[in-house]
């Protein structure tokens, strides 16, 4: 009986880890900044948002997890079974690109939160570079899911951020579970921000990421319970931090009219008189978490998933020469991330924009991709999606496309504005 | 040679119009279908995609026209194809998807199939070449319709290809009735080195695994097994049938074949050991009775022995009645009538010494020995200071249960860095 509870409960450990990684990483600077400006902007009545896109963000992700452990390939080795290389090429011209624009994103990140400790970014951002490549390329994939898993227990530090910064918690708590009414609508920029915050919270990488992930751990069917519990777990968690860090910026910023946040470090350096050096410490402190936590992961993700798209060898455990375009490709994105944030001018916003609405892209693409493959019985057996999922996938799929569609309109006309 | 590297490719061939003798448009290429079974490898036929559906067209009854479409010599050799043939499509099953490279010993993906015309009794067939898994295939695909034919083939040319030989190359493909096809059956496979084998499924999808290694010889099954990584391991057992997995583990080396148990939930282990033989299923169970980090948990319980009074002759009886892999064997043990331990003899000493040399008179000054509750680190420091081969394992009465081989303590030191 011991023996059987003492299973049962590593079983889960050991199972939980891509789901629980992947919704983690997903709170990179990109998205702890648009959840800021949300709070920074409007309050708490964007609060609303998180509970859909929770959902939204399981059944994505849930399926990505179910295929991952029924076929034991990843999604980029699907979509070039059944679509073909053109398609796949293509799929992955476009996901370099936008991850390539998320990992400037990253280290733009880092060095924003260590200039808030007053270190100059010509020294972080080199050095952690280096530190990222190294934690790949010489550690070992179990070593290095261990320390992810350990930096996503670190974004509890915006939770607690939130509780310091003294929030209306009714308030809060309301405007969770209620439709703001039609005055927070018609407020300029209000459903920009909506379709911001959704777009930001489901990225195409992550399904690749996830679903590789899934295969790499060789999760058998049997144990499929405890991977989508970690799904679950993670998304849910996620999307807890991300409520936070609303509330946090809702409650200090939003409350004393300072609106307007360029970068997230803005934020945390907005927060310092407001709610006093603790809060700011740890807002800094999880932004830099966040920031070098999903510039290790990123890289990293991409270079497996068009590898293994491309039928190129992969893989941490093979060497340079054994690998050749698999280094390449990881060392080339984080060396071109490291250099455009050091570049002085560089256009960064410009550019964030740019890669955010190729993100809107592919997102719907990818996810329309994985419908189709995901109800192919000669794939997935009896685990294709019933009938009442596949409703609320479809309509997760239509709203997300929608939504990006509307979020890359608005981006490239802002952008054109400029 | 000229004549060689002007075959078609699969791509550029795909979607010809295919003429009647009278000239008249009658379909196009859809695919190319190739035999399993006794024909294995062979094109059994080109598809042809028609008004009247798909049919089935032996390539002998196809010419190659100089404008670069495909002529029927009669309609008469036509028949529908059903869909239940058994056939490898080569676009549909193989293009695009993961093969295994005998020769290079690993998994590639297939970007094209270069095939071949060649004169067979005063007609034309056509045969498989190769398979390109370079850059050679994927651009040719990718520029296709972008860029004018004839132009695309002399740029293709230009880069240099990757290829397999078609003989070299195993296919995996699942279908959806679960039924695998291959397209040799797996000898060539079954000759690399179980390490290789090991690799190679370590690389595969669970479904192309579970085939590969339930078509494989037990012996070499359990080989490639115990190769595999432990995670792996376990999810491949579990996903054969206990019957099956039981043949395997039977052929697994004891030690291995406890671990192995060991990591599968209970119920799942039991159903396992219940299919195999009762005395190789009675050594798995003692092993599982001891903790995995111990010195038993690492041994092997199939080891050779003596009576101390033997000659070297009876030592060499005792190796020829052993049932284990001899190749794995370093020394012999010599015991008294209690099965205590009393020497080791190391085999080269052995084979040295005349044949009715007293195996005693060989044995090592001091036996050196460890219990069967040892810890692994324990082991492990043993065969380093003394520079061990092997280690015997005994238990609290002084007899000797198993041996600890230097790969196990390889494997358990290279799990620790």
């Amino acid at each position: 009986m011991l023996r059987r509870w003492r299973t049962r409960i590593l079983l889960f450990l050991a199972v939980l880890g891509p789901g629980f990684i992947t919704a983690n990483v997903d709170n990179d600077p990109n998205g702890i900044l648009t959840y800021s400006q949300s709070g920074a902007q409007f309050g708490y009545s964007l609060l609303w948002t998180i509970i859909p896109i929770t959902l939204a963000l399981i059944i994505v992700q849930e399926m990505c997890a179910r295929m991952g452990v029924v076929t034991g390939k990843g999604l980029s080795d699907l979509i070039r079974e059944e679509f073909g290389l053109r398609m796949t090429v293509l799929i992955m011209a476009l996901l370099v690109i936008v991850n390539f624009g998320n990992v400037i994103g990253e280290f733009a990140g880092i060095a924003g939160s260590l200039q808030l400790f007053h270190l100059s970014k010509y020294i972080s951002v080199p050095i952690c570079a280096l530190l990222v490549w190294l934690l790949a390329v010489r550690g070992d994939y179990k070593s290095v899911e261990k320390i992810f898993l350990a930096a996503s227990v670190f974004y509890i530090a915006y939770i607690i951020t939130g509780v310091i910064s003294g929030p209306s918690w009714r308030t809060a708590i309301v405007a969770t579970v209620k439709l703001p009414g039609k005055s927070a609508w018609s407020q300029p920029g209000y459903i920009f921000m909506v379709v911001s915050v959704i777009g930001t919270t489901i990225a195409p990488w992550m399904q690749f990421y996830l679903q590789s992930s899934i295969v790499e751990k060789g999760v058998s069917i049997r144990n499929y319970a405890a991977t989508r519990l970690d799904v679950i777990v993670g998304s849910i968690f996620t999307d807890v931090v991300a409520w936070f860090i609303i509330v946090a910026c809702a409650a200090t910023l939003w409350a004393h009219g300072m609106g307007n946040i360029g970068v997230p470090a803005d934020a945390a350096e907005a927060m310092k008189p407001l709610a006093g050096a603790y809060a700011f410490l740890l807002f800094a402190f999880g932004l830099f978490n966040a920031s070098f936590f999903a510039a290790s992961v990123l890289p990293l993700s991409t270079a497996y998933t068009v590898c293994e798209g491309l039928g190129l060898e992969s893989g941490v455990d093979k060497s340079f020469r054994e690998a050749p375009v698999f280094y390449w490709l990881y060392t080339l994105l984080i060396a071109g991330g490291t250099a455009v944030v050091l570049i002085p001018d560089f256009p960064l916003v410009q550019f964030s924009i740019f890669s955010q609405a190729l993100n809107g892209v592919l997102l719907p693409i990818v996810i329309v991709f994985m419908l189709f493959l995901i109800n192919r019985e000669d794939l997935m057996g009896k685990h294709v999606n019933s009938a009442w999922f596949n409703a609320a996938a479809w309509l997760t799929a239509i709203i997300v496309t929608i939504l990006s569609g509307i979020l890359v309109v608005q981006q490239v006309a802002g952008a054109w504005k400029h | 040679m000229n004549e060689k590297r002007n075959g078609p490719s699969l791509t550029l061939l795909l979607g010809t119009p295919v003429t009647e003798p009278q000239g008249s448009l009658f379909g196009r290429l859809k695919d190319i279908a190739v035999a399993t079974g006794a024909d294995a490898g062979r094109i059994a036929g080109l598809v042809l995609k028609t008004k009247q559906g798909l049919e089935l067209v032996p390539a002998t009854e196809v010419r190659s026209t100089p404008s670069g479409m495909l002529e029927l010599r009669s309609t008469d050799a036509l028949r529908p194809l059903r869909g239940d043939e058994n056939f490898i499509l080569l676009k549909q099953d193989l293009l695009d998807r993961q093969i295994i490279d005998v020769h290079g010993r690993k998994v590639v993906r297939v970007n094209d199939v270069d095939l071949q015309w060649f004169s067979r009794d005063e007609k034309q067939d056509l045969r498989v070449r190769e398979v390109e898994v370079g850059l050679r295939g994927a651009v040719r695909r990718l520029l296709l319709g972008v860029v004018p034919r004839n132009a695309l083939d002399m740029l293709a040319r230009k880069i240099p290809a990757r290829v397999i030989p078609w003989e070299f190359v195993d296919v995996i493909e699942v279908d959806p009735a679960r039924r695998v096809k291959l397209k040799i059956e797996h000898d060539r496979l079954a000759q690399l080195h179980p390490s290789d084998i090991a690799d190679i499924l370590e690389e595969l999808a669970p479904a192309e695994r579970e085939a590969i290694l339930t078509t494989l010889d037990e012996e070499v099954a359990a080989e490639a097994l115990e190769e595999v990584e432990p995670k792996l391991q376990k999810a491949l057992v579990e996903s054969l049938d206990s019957e099956t997995a039981a043949g395997i583990v039977e052929e697994m080396d004891p030690g291995a074949a406890a671990d192995l148990l060991a990591e599968l939930p209970e119920e799942r282990s039991e159903a396992i050991l219940e299919e195999m033989d009762p005395e190789e299923r009675q050594e798995v169970e003692d092993l599982l009775e001891f903790r995995e980090d111990s010195a038993a948990g690492r041994m092997t319980p199939a080891f050779v022995q003596a009576p101390f009074e033997a000659t070297v002759a009876d030592g060499v009886e005792a190796l020829r009645a052993f049932e284990g892999s001899p190749e794995s064997i370093t020394e012999v043990y010599l015991v008294d009538e209690q099965g205590i331990l009393k020497g080791v003899v190391p085999l080269g000493r052995m084979v040295l010494a005349k044949p009715a040399t007293r195996l005693a008179v060989l044995t090592e000054q001091r036996v050196i020995s460890c219990k069967a509750d040892d810890h692994q680190n324990y082991v492990a420091e043993l065969f380093d200071k003394y520079n061990l081969r092997a280690l015997p394992v005994v238990n609290e009465e002084g007899r000797l249960v198993g041996i600890v081989e230097a790969d196990h303590v390889i494997a358990f030191l290279r799990d620790k860095i």
